[in-house]
């Protein structure tokens, strides 16, 4: 009788700390397969700096397609974690199912610019900066939810998401200490806008305006390094500054051009062009939405 | 009371074998779901694809040293295909590693997409086919043919083709210009783009003959649209000419085939002349090769041909309306965007030009 008792002590012990470990361990994969992408907590990475990019979106008719060309190029980059900020009250489905069939590292936050910031109807686009407030978030989710160890390795690029990026671009931006600055194409009403590189400095900027601009430089001809971004919790886009300044208002407290890290071979190759996709013309579809008769709107654009 | 022991002991061994054996499985499952969806008959096929170089076979192991961390990061950069070529249906696969070999490796049973795009010198022509040779790059067995609208192939389309390590062929023809009219402006009764698709037509014919038995499916893509890798996939299956939606086109959010219940193209949803032989836009079709070679006459036509009309000049020579094959979903889905880029203002650089001309943008 005692016998048997020791035994089922023991076998009941050992039942139940293997249903834990069991349930415990399906937990864990069940984190794993959470479609979500939040990473709570960013593990060393011996091999590649992770590129951080920060992508503000906002709902229009072009949005998918120039999210779908953007993740064709991603995919080739390795180590790369998109962060796309919808300009959004809430998580829209079309970006949520998007990003999770796209097959990247991924995060996806939302976060409305208030009205009188926004562009109204017939605005040029140049009134008033874009994807301030996204950006922002942007820093404010890396800043929260990334480690900032010693071997924080990482940097950060603000990448639209109607630009064009070669994936060398990538390559070229991984290993930025601080700030790494490069020209970019059709921007600033010529065919490049960029550094001007002396002895491996950056001595001045070739721009066709406001030169005086503290840093005359477009949001895609630059890249943090992550631990710079994390050391200056107060960096940020200031929404307020006069046009132009935006990028300045952000790198002002983190660098200065001397700090500048030159790339693409000192600043003279083009690898990221600043194009802007036409609006759709939609009268036609207009005309028919007045007549009741519009496009099925259960397929998505 | 020799029964009651026996049967007790069963159930001890069965409950404790009984977590142990949910364990090893579900983490089995979570390691090979992957490769779990491929079909048998496929096999064969599998093994052609994944050929995977050493490098990756490195990462490879990292990632499962990695355990936990390392199941996160096979997110990135997924897509897998697979094909049956019994059954001409492609199977989405999930998760891949070969995305860092670019292009894919060439398969010997994939039907080729030969891709026609015509191209044209203007500022933003390095950026558009940048961003294309990036899509195209995720394609398996892509066949890139890029015609030039210029006297001589240029450097900056033949270095940049060159980079890509994309499978290609550079060609080039110049539209005539009117020089009748003010300024550089080309014929304007010829329709842009039309003699270097018809000199691509011209190339495959002169290269392929009709008994060959590699399948090809021909594609007329514009260097300013936006293609889904999806669409690839669902054009291989072209037994003569499929047709898809497409967006942004005709003044609407997507123009697109109807097509009745039993699966046959019947009509056009398009407001800007839906009686059209084939109201589609150029982006909206694919062909067989095969049947590129068996009609040798078949062009797109180079004059008189009212807007609109281009695709119908040639689809009208090689099918008819009911041999048309719906792709997306029976023309539900939306696969290819017509996109069309801002011609960018470059006031700045003034009558003599500001930036250094020898920077290639």
């Amino acid at each position: 009788m005692r016998l048997r008792f020791k035994l089922k002590t023991v076998f009941i012990l050992y039942f139940t700390v293997s249903l834990l470990g069991l349930i415990y361990a399906l937990m864990h994969l069940g984190k794993l397969h959470s479609l979500q992408g939040h990473t709570k907590k960013e593990p060393t990475k011996p091999h590649l700096p992770t590129i951080y990019v920060i992508t503000p979106t906002y709902a229009r008719l072009v949005q998918k397609a120039e999210l779908t060309r953007l993740s064709q190029t991603f995919l080739h980059v390795p180590q790369l974690h998109w962060i796309v900020v919808e300009d959004s009250s809430q998580r829209t489905d079309l970006v949520s199912h998007f990003l999770e069939h796209s097959g990247l590292v991924f995060t996806h936050l939302h976060i409305p610019t208030p009205q009188d910031r926004k562009l109204q109807e017939g605005d040029p686009n140049w009134l008033k900066p874009r994807g301030v407030e996204q950006r922002n978030e942007g820093l404010r989710w890396l800043r929260e939810n990334i480690w900032a160890g010693e071997t924080a390795e990482g940097v950060v690029y603000f990448a639209d998401d109607d630009n064009t990026y070669s994936l060398q671009l990538f390559e070229e931006m991984r290993w930025t200490q601080r700030v790494s600055v490069w020209p970019v194409g059709l921007v600033g009403g010529m065919r490049y806008e960029g550094p001007v590189v002396e002895q491996g400095r950056v001595v001045r900027f070739h721009t066709g305006w406001r030169p005086s601009r503290p840093f005359p430089l477009d949001m895609a001809g630059f890249a943090t390094s992550l631990r710079l971004v994390l050391r200056n919790p107060e960096a940020r886009f200031d929404g307020n500054s006069p046009m132009g300044f935006v990028e300045s208002s952000f790198l002002q407290g983190l660098v200065t051009m001397e700090e500048l890290e030159p790339k693409a071979e000192m600043c003279t190759k083009v690898l990221v062009w600043h194009t802007r996709t036409e609006k759709p013309k939609m009268k036609r579809e207009e005309a028919l939405q007045a007549q009741g008769l519009g496009s099925d709107s259960k397929v998505e654009v | 009371m020799v029964e009651m022991p026996k049967r007790r002991d069963i159930l001890a061994i069965v409950l404790i074998v009984l977590p142990w054996t949910l364990l090893i499985t579900v983490w089995h499952q979570s390691a090979i779901t992957p490769l779990l969806t491929i079909r048998k008959a496929c096999h064969h096929l599998v093994k052609e694809i994944f050929i995977i170089p050493e490098r990756l076979a490195a990462r490879r192991h990292r990632l499962a040293d990695d355990g936990a961390e390392g199941r996160h990061e096979t997110g990135q950069g997924s897509d897998s295909k697979e094909y049956c070529s019994s059954d001409k249906d492609i199977v989405e696969v999930v998760r891949t590693e070969y995305v860092y070999t670019r292009p894919p490796p060439w398969s010997d049973v994939l039907p080729t997409i030969h891709v026609v795009t015509p191209t044209y010198s203007r500022p933003v022509q390095k950026a558009e086919l940048t961003r294309l040779a990036n899509t195209f790059l995720h394609v398996p067995n892509l066949h890139w043919i890029l015609v030039e609208d210029a006297q001589r192939r240029t450097p900056l389309v033949s270095r940049l083709l060159r980079e890509t390590g994309l499978n290609y062929t550079h060609l080039n023809v110049e539209t005539p210009r009117n020089y009748k009219l003010r300024g550089d402006a080309r014929d304007p009764r010829i329709p842009r783009g039309t003699m270097q698709r018809n000199l691509a037509l011209r190339w495959l014919r002169e290269t392929f003959s009709p008994n060959s038995t590699q399948p090809g499916i021909v594609y007329f893509a514009d260097d300013d649209n936006t293609y889904s890798l999806e669409l690839f996939e669902e054009m291989r299956s072209t037994r003569k000419v499929s047709v898809w939606p497409v967006a942004f086109v005709g003044g609407l959010r997507y123009e697109s085939p109807k097509v009745n219940a039993a699966g046959k193209v019947y009509g056009w949803k398009t407001v800007f002349d839906p009686h059209r032989p084939f109201a589609i836009d150029m982006a909206g079709f694919a062909v067989n090769l095969r049947l590129i070679l068996y009609k040798p006459q078949a062009y797109f036509k180079l004059r008189g041909v009212k807007g609109g009309y281009q695709e119908s000049s040639l689809l009208r020579e090689l099918v008819t309306l009911n041999d048309l094959e719906p792709k997306a979903a029976n023309c539900t889905k939306i696969l290819v965007w017509h996109t069309r880029t801002e011609k960018p203002v470059l006031v700045n650089e003034g009558k003599k030009g500001f930036t250094d001309p020898n920077v290639e943008i």
